[in-house]
């Protein structure tokens, strides 16, 4: 599952500036999803390799130099791309979710038979 | 630099060990390693500047916590293969694995890592070569290639096989592969190995290819190089190189022929270059495969732009990576099936065995080239003896340059053609080598034919050669050794003194050697030398006229008889199988000796065929062979060493003799002499005494007379039942014997 869903993530954090992993995993875990930087690091170089996001090195004196992450053009569309399909399945997951209404079955109550079969005026249940 | 402890140092050493082998087939893996340990470090130095001394083990663990281990990373991803997650959303429906979540789908995860299981899914007999390779994490293909290299080497193969059939359970289990040993289906020259090889080991595709070629094209240099310097050893390196190499090779080439399948589908060609097979992927390959598959591209993007935007979906995704997953192991199962039939091996071996014929012919066809090129300067002058006429010459021109030169052309073409991955439309070019090398081949048989009329019949020339009488009554037979009317190549070159009949060559004749020496009996008291030349010719009119052509001149000074070394032809007259044959009639009781020089002269078959009413063998008496270098006395039961000899029995003049009461020998004798002797000669009276005289025997008698007695030979005369069988020898004999008086 998660491994578009957190493309998305990620592209949504970078898109919003220039990011570095650390920063990366601090805000997913900032917004409760625990993530393992080893899961990022692969994600990242995926995304890069792919030519999503670019990077550039920056000098730090409390260790090695960084790697700080921003988005391409490229990157934007997919990200729009992403977008939109998590809209649709988060769309579609809400509407299937919140129906009440019961479903509609030919046999009577406790017997689920033929799925397909439609219900006609002689086996409606008598609810 | 960051001080650390020793066991925290293992420790943190192991982990990206761990990392490095998860990440084995990712494709930026070596970054991926870098940034996770810059980041480490980094980690490492904040806790320095937090006031730590050294890194101890609990500061590695919390970092590999932090980080998270390998195993942890596949239960939260998960890939686009496996649907299970553990913060997700429960147990989802799992792909056809019955494995635990664990079993990663591109990933290098095994099956509860560390099992060994059959694998139930990719199997061609009982999935164990698949099973053992999962385990390894290499392409099953490798295994089965040596499972079957195993079972042709004595058996254990099967063995082994075997048992682990019995032992190992079997599992359905998700082939965990990226990177399988497929045959390139665009990359080829013959059958794709080399391009596949390269794609799996992600090197050039001329490497394989030389590899594999190398041994060949040494094979093929070193061959003519053999021939000219017979006995330099140091061209044995490279042959044994070649030979052993060579075959090893082949053999190999030929089971990777059969056993690996060939990457068809995109999905089977990225998993033969170790790419993971995912939609994004595939629509790359398929992009490259666009020029000669656009309609199915366009159709394929349609796919692809509406897959990409089910992207997030759980379950739309895991269907569609699914089937895809499936598909292709469908798929490569179903290839594989159809590729390992026993009919696919067949088809493979004869088609390599067809190669192998074809290449073999035109290996034997380039070296004739070669051979003729290398050749061609003394070629060239024997051509002119050998081939008469216009036609001939030109025949001969068309077939070299048509029979030879055009498959060495094509092979060329085709194989530059091949290399640099030309693929041309038109097989006019084909077609057109093709009709010309018929026509080679047409004008060699008819070359055949012209020059094999030249040499059809065979006639000869006989002269008698005048010559003294030796005063001791021995004869020596010399070559003479010094030719001053011949110059003469040496002949060291081409090591002809052995192989060839030729003798020497210059400008514009060349010498023969095809001398032979037949001694007989001589009839009368005397000896005799008679000179008998052969040649051939498209008829016999021109065979006897190259015959009288042969010019073979002997000298005798005193009782030694020279000869030359060898008879030379000239352009005009051309080689047509000329032979020299001497006869040397030695009477009974005489001597004589072949000097060893004579054992120089090429020998040649005499005899022949009665259909051409020429029977020199039958004209006279058994001829004997005689060593060259020994003294020989003629008796009356043929030549016989003098060095074996009674000494005193020769003083005696025993051998003169015949033994009047030994019937039975001569009765023998006789018969062997009674064919076709015309005796008509008068009878010379001997002066050399003791020679006995025999009574003539009655005309019916069929003995004829002894060669020994000179007599009246009327009554041999009338010997010869057959008359007409007189030919021209004896008819010259009779002449010749009366002028050489």
């Amino acid at each position: 599952m998660r491994k578009g869903i957190l493309e998305f993530c990620i592209l949504s954090i970078i898109r919003r500036g220039e990011a570095y992993p650390s920063d990366i995993v601090d805000e997913m875990r900032g917004a409760n999803l625990q993530i393992l930087e080893g899961t990022l690091y692969p994600l990242l170089t995926r995304l890069k390799n792919a030519e999503m996001l670019t990077y550039r090195w920056v000098e730090s004196n409390s260790g090695p130099p960084r790697k700080y992450f921003s988005l391409t053009p490229k990157g934007e569309e997919f990200f729009k791309e992403l977008e939109t399909t998590w809209n649709e399945l988060a769309n579609a997951v809400n509407t299937l979710a919140s129906k009440r209404e019961s479903l509609v079955s030919s046999a009577g109550p406790g017997t689920i038979t033929d799925i397909n079969e439609f219900p006609t005026e002689t086996t409606q249940p008598n609810n | 630099m960051i001080p650390i402890e020793e066991t925290a140092f293992e420790m943190l050493k192991q982990y990206i060990e761990s990392l490095r082998r998860y990440f084995a087939n990712e494709e930026g893996r070596d970054e991926i390693i870098n940034d996770i340990e810059s980041r480490i470090a980094e980690l490492f130095s904040e806790r320095l500047k937090k006031g730590a001394i050294c890194i101890t083990d609990e500061d590695v663990q919390a970092v590999m916590a932090s980080m998270g281990r390998p195993e942890d990373f596949d239960a939260e991803t998960g890939t686009a293969a496996n649907g299970g997650t553990n913060t997700g959303t429960g147990p989802q429906q799992q792909s056809t694995s019955q494995q635990s979540q664990s079993t990663g789908g591109s990933y290098s995860a095994g099956p509860a890592r560390g099992r060994l299981v059959r694998n139930a899914d990719d199997k061609i007999i009982a999935g164990v070569c698949s099973g053992l390779a999962n385990y390894f994490h290499i392409d099953p293909v490798i295994m089965r290639i040596v499972f079957v290299v195993l079972l042709f080497t004595g058996g254990s193969g099967l063995l082994v096989y075997l048992i682990l059939w019995v032992a190992v359970p079997s599992q359905s289990i998700q082939s965990n592969i990226t990177k399988r040993l497929y045959r390139s289906s665009e990359d080829k020259v013959l059958a794709g190995v080399c391009g596949g090889l390269a794609g799996y080991f992600n090197i050039s595709t001329w490497v394989p290819r030389l590899i594999f070629a190398l041994p060949l094209i040494i094979g093929l240099l070193s061959g003519p190089f053999n021939w000219w310097w017979g006995d330099m050893d140091f061209w044995i390196g490279p042959r044994i190189v070649t030979g052993s190499l060579g075959s090893t090779l082949f053999v190999t080439y030929i089971v990777l022929w059969i056993a690996v399948p060939i990457a068809v589908t995109a999905a089977e060609k990225l998993e033969m270059r170790g790419e993971r097979v995912d939609l994004n992927s595939i629509r790359d390959t398929v992009k490259e495969d666009l020029e000669g598959f656009r309609s199915r591209a366009q159709n394929w993007g349609n796919d692809i732009k509406q897959s990409a935007q089910q992207l997030g979906t759980q379950a739309k995704q895991f269907t569609q990576s699914e089937r895809v997953k499936t598909f292709t192991t469908e798929a490569s199962t179903a290839a594989r099936g159809a590729g390992s039939g026993i009919a696919h091996i067949l088809g493979v071996l004869f088609k390599a065995f067809f190669l192998f014929i074809v290449g073999m012919i035109a290996l034997a066809l380039f070296g004739a080239l070669v051979g003729l090129v290398f050749g061609g300067v003394p070629v060239m002058a024997f051509k002119e003896f050998l081939l008469e006429g216009f036609w001939q010459n030109s025949l001969a021109w068309l077939t070299v340059l048509l029979f030879l030169g055009v498959p060495i052309i094509a092979l060329i073409t085709w194989l530059i053609r091949r290399i640099m991955g030309v693929r041309s439309r038109n097989h006019y070019l084909g077609y057109i080598f093709g009709t010309l090398w018929f026509v080679g081949i047409a004008s060699a048989a008819l070359l055949t034919g012209s020059v094999f009329r030249s040499f059809k019949s065979r006639n000869f020339v006989e002269e008698n050669i005048a010559m003294a009488q030796p005063a001791n009554g021995k004869l020596y037979l010399d070559v003479a050794s010094n030719s001053i009317n011949y110059r003469y190549y040496s002949n060291d070159w081409f090591d002809w003194d052995s192989d060839w009949p030729l003798f020497g060559a210059n400008l514009d004749s060349i010498m023969l050697n095809t001398v032979r020496i037949d001694v007989v009996k001589s009839n009368d008291n005397d000896f005799h030398v008679t000179k008998v030349k052969f040649s051939r010719g498209k008829d016999p009119v021109t065979a006897r006229n190259l015959a009288e052509k042969i010019n073979f001149s002997t000298s005798q000074v005193d009782s030694v008889l020279y000869l030359p070394k060898g008879f030379s032809i000239s352009k005009g007259e051309r080689w047509r199988a000329q032979q020299v044959l001497l006869i040397l009639q030695v009477p009974l009781g005489k001597r004589f000796r072949l000097d060893r020089s004579i054992s120089k002269y090429d020998w040649f078959d005499v005899r022949y065929n009665h259909r051409g009413g020429l029977d020199i063998e039958d004209n006279w008496e058994r001829t004997y062979w005689v060593e060259s270098g020994k003294e020989y006395i003629m008796t009356p039961d043929g030549p016989k060493q003098v060095s074996k000899l009674d000494v005193e029995a020769l003083k005696r003049g025993e051998y003169k003799e015949r033994d009047k009461d030994d019937d039975n020998e001569e009765a023998n004798q006789e018969r062997i002499e009674r064919r076709k002797r015309n005796n008509e000669e008068p009878a010379v009276t001997d002066t050399t005494g003791g020679y006995r005289y025999r009574k003539q025997t009655p005309a019916n008698k069929t003995d004829s007379t002894t060669p020994a007695k000179a007599k009246s030979a009327t009554a041999s005369a009338n010997e010869n039942d057959e008359g007409q069988s007189t030919t021209l020898f004896s008819s010259s004999f009779a002449s010749n014997k009366v002028s050489t008086r």
